[in-house]
């Protein structure tokens, strides 16, 4: 599985930690703005 | 938005007991929840072994197409300024309906190339290897 530039990013759902609360994001909630996907190993490490 | 396979609960703990103390009132960005790699697998940036997400970075326009991509293993960050760079370039390239597009090393105010007949050949004429740099 992956991607590709000029693709269609794929949708998710997912819980998040936005603001102070607990929050279900989905990426199809942002359309019409630009967004940055930063995947990373995990919290608490160095990098 | 950041995304790790830590629980939403984990990320509540990392905002507000290490994050916090690095920005003011925490980042900004929802962090978002990718326990299981679900996430991760459609992106094709899950590492099954280690059970977690490698770093990767995908810049999605407001019509949901994927503009850039960039992969780095654990060990080394990402460069912000280059991210920030990439965006206006692309936010460039958007708002002149693909008229202008961003040669290497572009920044806003610097040189933008406009794609005809005309072109071919003579980019050098117009554009210098230097603004690739700084």
């Amino acid at each position: 599985m992956g991607v590709r530039v000029g693709q269609q990013a794929p949708d998710f759902e997912a819980m998040a930690f936005v603001s102070g609360g607990f929050k279900k994001v989905k990426l199809s909630d942002y359309k019409d703005k630009w967004v940055v996907l930063c995947f990373y190993p995990a919290d608490f490490t160095f990098v | 938005m950041a995304i790790s396979t830590d629980t939403h609960f984990v990320h509540k703990v990392w905002q507000e007991n290490e994050l916090s103390k690095m920005v003011e009132g925490g980042v900004p960005y929802p962090l978002v929840s990718d326990a299981g790699g679900k996430i991760g697998t459609l992106y094709g940036v899950y590492d099954e072994q280690a059970g977690i997400n490698i770093r990767g970075r995908f810049i999605i326009d407001p019509d949901g197409i994927i503009q850039a991509m960039e992969i780095l293993s654990p060990p080394v960050g990402r460069n912000v300024d280059e991210l920030i760079r990439q965006l206006q370039a692309y936010q460039h390239v958007r708002q002149t309906g693909g008229n202008e597009v961003c040669p290497s090393g572009w920044r806003p105010g610097k040189t933008v190339l406009k794609p005809g007949p005309d072109l071919v050949g003579n980019v050098w004429r117009v554009w210098k290897p230097a603004e690739a740099f700084k």
